[in-house]
């Protein structure tokens, strides 16, 4: 009975050993940073190579992770080791922010600049509708004809008839 | 509206006269390899067989062995006990092996330092900007500096096991020039 009991205690503890490992937040994982990280040696992230150097930065994102190391931990101890180079993104401050603020800047001043072309295309139109014979009368579209014209077309008309 | 006009052209000539000089700029400062009888790119670099870092300039006066290397690169561990044994054998002749850890995670680098039985001065190059600056295509390979600071012989690219003659020669060159 003893004995019994013993294995059954013993058992429970193997099995709470992971738990009692368990990390104080969620665990960040290989996956994740394997996109963030960048092999120094073949310019790729790391979860688009096997090189040797990939290999081992993977390995030791790994380990880091079993210490439950967070993705912010990690990446900073790999920039320390490696220089910012290592990161896939560019980071949030300083000049690296000039990467994050100037495509939006661009797209902005883009469609800024798109707008105000809009919007002068339409007003130069509005006169050029004018002079092709004003605005539309009593929901008639203003005719592209000049008098002489019309009067020729008025005159063979009549002559058919 | 017309100084509207003049403002978006002034500004979309400047954008390219930026690109224009971005491309000059990145043209001009590409790297080259050294010239072998120049000087030794110089560099200071923290090292990982101890504390503080360590600047080539530091050695004028001494021949030097430069030896870029990784832990993930098999052919280096080849190699690193006959640069060790070179090591114990020139040191007393004023030679100073100094080893340079490219792309590698420190942890891996100092297993590798003692596993190898690696004794001579090692620095780390991590972001590989030095390596980049002797124009390495590799690892390992290994350029000899004589005690002017100027590169001598002609560098060893792959194991030195494989080319030991080469070896020989460049750290006699490295002493006698």
């Amino acid at each position: 009975m003893i004995l019994r009991v013993a294995a059954v205690v013993g058992a429970a503890l193997v099995l709470a050993g992971p738990a009692a490992a368990a990390c104080a937040h969620p665990r960040t994982s290989l996956s994740y940073l394997e996109g963030q990280i960048m092999c120094p040696t073949c310019h790729t992230t790391l979860d688009q190579s096997d090189a040797a150097a990939a290999q081992r930065i993977k390995a030791f994102i790994q380990t880091r992770i079993d210490q439950c190391a967070t993705a912010q931990q990690i990446e900073a101890e790999l920039v320390q080791n490696f220089g910012a180079g290592i990161l896939a993104a560019p980071t949030h401050k300083g000049f690296d922010l000039l990467a994050w603020w100037l495509p939006l800047g661009g797209v902005i001043l883009g469609a800024g600049l798109l707008a105000l072309g809009v919007w002068r295309w339409s007003r130069t139109r509005e006169p050029d509708a004018a002079l092709a014979g004003g605005p539309a009368l009593n929901g008639k579209p203003p005719s592209e004809l000049d008098a002489e014209t019309e009067r020729r077309l008025d005159e063979l008309l009549a002559k058919m008839e | 509206m017309r100084s509207l006009k003049l403002a978006g052209q002034v500004v979309a000539l400047a954008a390219v006269a930026g690109l224009l000089g971005l491309l000059v700029w990145d043209l001009t400062h590409q790297k080259h390899a050294p010239r072998i009888g120049g000087p030794a790119p110089n560099f200071s670099l923290r090292r990982i067989d101890g504390a503080g870092k360590l600047e080539l300039a530091s050695l004028r006066g001494k021949a030097v062995v430069l030896n870029f290397w990784a832990s993930w690169c098999v052919p280096c561990k080849g190699e690193a006990a006959m640069l060790e044994q070179a090591w114990k054998q020139y040191r007393g002749q004023g030679v100073v092996f100094l080893g340079v850890d490219y792309h590698d995670v420190t942890s891996d680098a100092r297993t590798f330092l003692s596993h190898h039985g690696i004794t001579y001065p090692t620095v780390q190059d991590g972001s590989g900007a030095v390596g980049d600056r002797y124009g390495l295509t590799g690892v390992p390979e290994t350029y000899f500096i004589d005690r002017k600071g100027r590169l001598v012989g002609s560098h060893v690219v792959g194991t030195i096991t494989n080319q030991a003659n080469s070896f020989r020669k460049g750290i006699e060159a490295a002493l006698h020039s």
